[in-house]
């Protein structure tokens, strides 16, 4: 099973050095939060997170990821299905521009939102004669972390739905079943897994977007600060405490993602020997 | 022609018409129109104001930092990468699937908050920091180096994550096959297995490079955004904006955003030579 | 005379994917309760035929009749046809009763006639006790089996079977050949396969369709397109033909018209040692024996004739014959591939000789 490339001194040196190298990188860092936030004694940090302010901003984060869920399943799926199950002009188009938010730098997804909704755009008068605030406002975060997550789910369906090909669709249509019917009896089986797994990763993005959205929200205390950008001010405002402890809840959040994911792609891949 | 096409695409599966107009709507109104717009306002600067404002010192300051930290961030990140999904995929340790799962921690941990403790962690008087500053008289946070250290950190899990199926895969029978004919693990690293992962760490590679030339949160507490020293470019952007001068940051974002098309057209191109080379077309 | 009208009928039927003219200018018609295969080599459009047939793919001009009405604009689920996938398509994640019920369900039968339905249906099938289980549970020819039964479930006028044996190993597919001949004759449901195996469609149709390059080569009973192939494509394509460049070189076939090209089958090539007795000896010509193979229940003979290397069948019970030995070849008939016409020629001596005799 083991080649020989596998002697033993260089062996261990490699792993040394992949533990030490995590280890400074990664554990380091989290290791410094959770410190840093207990520093000041449980109550300090008890007070911390209860604190109002933290409260609205975790609140707004769970809004806006909700948000990006959502429509990113819905879009996930819409787009996987029709992709995958139909013959028509333009595919290749549709889905390089579907990736192209994830290529496209945050600070820059944030900038094109300013653009199109922001004062100098010729929508703005409309919008501003209907009363419809997006940029500093709720809606600019709710889009931006849309934006940024756009492709996570149909990204991870797109490759589960081609590999299974239209056969089983068309002998269900064939049947006479219905779309629905269709999807919910025959396609979803197949894609609960993989979508799943695209919703952790669209959570964990969306909560921790920052830049994106630190351009749309003009920072209005309790209205339009996410977690993370409570954090950078209360970083900025040297509440350290207040900062790490905030930071502590998304670590939690991150802890829990990664636990999820290790264990959604253990699963699927024992739905995949099903699947053969 | 064109009348049979309505004819033709009749698929016997239900449902084209609503999953292609969702798509089509949310795709419109989340990336299409706001892309759009971006376009029409940069179409209203003039190339003299574009090159103006891009060849201003400052901002040709901030392009080369974010180059040249995105790629010593990624160089790291490549031979690490290489060693990490070597250790994952070829060896059993006490502790892998801990190391397998937290690989993943900069994809899932939010990037301000890796970015301020990052930061603590480095100034001169932070565990690390002070270490260095005492030691060697170098300091990271606020520096060059510290904006790498957090591209180090956010680029981790690209290099690891491209190499590792690929490195999966690689038969051990070649291996053997090396050793059979003669070859030392050094040699057979480097004819054997080093060609079949190229294109996965070319790949990984400048994935990880586009991130970090983009990368905001990690970077901007720990980068300390001096001009000409320490401002990268998207802190640029975010300065021009805070300015309310849309057509600085504009022109700024179309350069970052024509550097970001080269390096994946580059990557294209390099995958393609390479899978080429290993299925042996012309 | 019902009986021999067509049931399913395809008039003028033309179909492009993009560049590719898959299907032209296609005729077809098959009577009630017949068993028709589509036969042809891969890109022959003979999947694109059955799809069409289906409603999975629409044709670009022509008409599909299906008894009688043109069912062009009806959708496929409402054709009355069941239809088998070449790699079955069985709902991988409902087990087999549910597979089977599927088209019921749909329909909304009431739940004690499906579970009737889907008992009778795995005891025809002869799976009966694997209705929990799922199709990854089951071997090849019984994933075909309950393909065969899903399709059957709600009772459909016509069964199109997508290459049904392509998936299944060689032995169980000469096994399940015969059942599925029997099954549809018990049935007596009209069903029409594709199949790129000629002994597939020899064996099991009654009818063979032949394609090539999207048309209709030839419409006929096995024996027919056997003996009577009517284009030089179904000539070189059914049986084990040999081609022959110039014909006129071997002795007693006269020159027919311009072009000099034939086919041979083994069985039209008798081949006789020196001296044994042979009817027509001394219209035989000599050849040298290049190769033997040995085919359990008969040996193939290659035998070098005028730079042709033709084949030929011998018992194992004739005298034996080796490799460089001369031996006598009599060729009793060829087809003749004269422009796009095929015209049987056979030896003229044997014509001769029942003159004299």
């Amino acid at each position: 099973m083991e080649p020989q490339t596998n002697s033993g001194p260089l062996k261990w040196t490699l792993i040394t050095a992949s533990a030490v190298f995590l280890s400074v990188f990664l554990l380091l860092p989290l290791a410094y939060i959770v410190a840093t936030a207990l520093r000041q004694g449980m109550d300090a940090y008890l007070a911390a997170i209860t604190d109002k302010y933290t409260c609205k901003a975790a609140w707004l984060t769970i809004q806006a990821t909700l948000w990006a869920v959502a429509v990113n399943t819905v879009f996930g799926i819409a787009a996987a299905w029709c992709l995958t199950k139909f013959a028509f002009r333009g595919k290749k188009i549709i889905s390089t521009c579907i990736d192209l938010p994830v290529t496209v730098s945050p600070i820059i997804a944030g900038l094109i939102y300013l653009l199109t909704f922001g004062r100098q755009s010729f929508l703005y008068p409309y919008l501003d004669s209907w009363n419809i605030k997006i940029i500093f406002a709720v809606p600019g975060i709710v889009l931006a972390t849309i934006f940024v997550t756009f492709p996570f789910i149909s990204r991870e369906l797109l490759p589960v739905l081609t590999a299974q090909g239209t056969d089983e669709e068309e002998a269900a249509a064939l049947m006479g079943a219905g779309a629905f019917t269709i999807f919910r009896k025959v396609t979803l089986p197949h894609i609960k897994w993989a979508l799943l797994y695209g919703v952790v990763l669209c959570t964990a993005r969306a909560m921790g977007e920052f830049g994106a959205v630190s351009v749309l929200s003009g920072h209005l205390w309790g209205k339009t600060n996410t977690l993370p950008l409570y954090i950078e001010l209360l970083y900025q405002g040297y509440d350290f405490t207040g900062a790490f402890a905030a930071s502590s809840l998304l670590v939690v959040m991150a802890i829990i993602i990664l636990a999820l994911r290790l264990w959604l792609e253990r699963r699927g891949s024992k739905e995949l020997d099903i699947r053969k | 022609m064109k009348f049979r096409n309505g004819n033709k695409r009749k698929s016997i599966i239900p449902g084209f018409g609503l999953s292609f107009g969702v798509t089509i709507t949310i795709l419109s109104l989340v990336v299409l129109i706001p892309l759009c717009s971006l376009v029409v306002f940069a179409s209203r600067l003039s190339p003299a104001e574009f090159l103006n404002i891009i060849m201003r010192p400052r901002v040709m300051a901030s392009f080369w930092i974010s180059l040249s930290t995105a790629l010593a961030a990624s160089l790291v990140n490549a031979v690490m990468g290489i060693i990490l999904a070597w250790v994952l995929v070829r060896y059993e340790f006490p502790g892998k699937r801990f190391i397998d799962g937290i690989i993943e921690l900069p994809f899932a941990l939010p990037t301000a908050v890796a970015g301020i403790s990052l930061t603590h962690l480095t100034t001169t008087n932070g565990w690390v920091g002070k270490v260095f500053y005492d030691l060697f008289g170098i300091r990271i946070a606020y520096s060059w180096l510290g904006i790498t250290v957090a591209l180090v950190f956010i680029g981790i899990p690209f290099v690891v994550r491209s190499i590792q199926p690929v490195l999966e895969k690689i038969d051990s029978q070649y291996e053997e096959a090396a050793m059979i004919l003669g070859a030392d693990s050094a040699t057979t690293f480097r004819k054997v297995i080093f060609p079949e992962i190229l294109p996965a760490l070319i790949s990984g590679f400048t994935l990880a490079f586009a991130r970090c030339i983009g990368e905001y949160g990690s970077v901007v507490f720990i980068a300390g955004n001096t001009p000409y020293k320490t401002e990268i470019v998207p802190l640029l952007i975010m300065a021009e904006l805070q300015e309310f001068d849309y057509a600085a940051a504009t022109s700024i974002a179309l350069a970052m955003l024509a550097i970001a098309f080269i390096i994946l057209s580059a990557n294209a191109i390099l995958q393609s030579i390479a899978s080429r080379r290993i299925s042996g077309l012309n | 005379m019902n009986e021999h009208a067509a049931y399913v009928e395809l008039r003028n039927i033309n179909k492009h994917f993009k560049d590719f003219h898959a299907t032209r200018d296609v005729n077809i018609a098959i009577p009630r309760g017949q068993l028709a295969a589509l036969l042809g080599p891969s890109g022959s459009g003979k999947t694109t035929i059955l799809r069409m047939i289906a409603g999975l793919e629409q044709p670009d001009s022509g008409e599909i009749l299906i008894g009688g009405r043109v069912v062009n604009n009806v959708p496929g689920s409402e054709r009355g046809i069941g239809f088998v996938f070449q790699n079955y398509a069985l709902f991988r994640y409902m087990t087999v009763f549910d597979n089977i019920a599927f088209g019921l369900r749909v329909k909304k039968a009431p739940e004690t006639a499906i579970r009737e339905r889907v008992t009778e249906l795995l005891g025809l099938i002869g799976c009966s006790g694997l209705e929990n289980r799922y199709p990854s549970q089951l071997s090849g020819g019984q994933r075909q089996r309950v393909a065969f039964a899903r399709a059957l479930a709600p009772n459909p006028q016509i069964l199109l079977l997508d290459e049904p044996f392509a998936a299944i190993d060689a032995k169980v597919r000469l096994e399940l050949r015969t059942w599925l001949r029997e099954m549809i004759t018990r049935l007596h449901i009209t069903s029409i396969f594709v199949t790129h195996d000629q002994d597939e469609a020899i064996e099991v149709a009654d009818e063979i369709i032949v394609t090539n390059k999207g048309r209709v080569e030839q419409t006929g009973s096995p024996q027919e397109l056997y003996s009577h192939p009517s284009t030089p494509f179904v000539a070189r394509f059914i049986g084990n033909s040999i081609p022959v460049k110039d014909y006129t070189r071997f002795r007693y076939f006269e020159r027919f018209g311009p072009q000099t090209e034939a086919v041979l089958r083994p069985e039209f090539i008798g081949i006789f040692k020196k001296g044994e007795k042979l009817q027509y000896a001394s219209s035989a010509e000599e050849g040298v024996v290049e190769d033997i193979i040995f085919r359990g229940s008969s040996l193939e003979i290659r035998v070098r004739l005028h730079d042709n290397l033709l084949s030929a069948i011998r018992s194992v019970n004739d005298p034996a014959i080796h490799v460089g030995e001369k031996v006598d070849v009599f060729i009793y008939r060829l087809f003749i591939i004269d422009g796009g016409r095929v015209t049987l020629a056979h030896n003229q001596s044997l014509k001769k000789e029942s003159v004299v005799i």
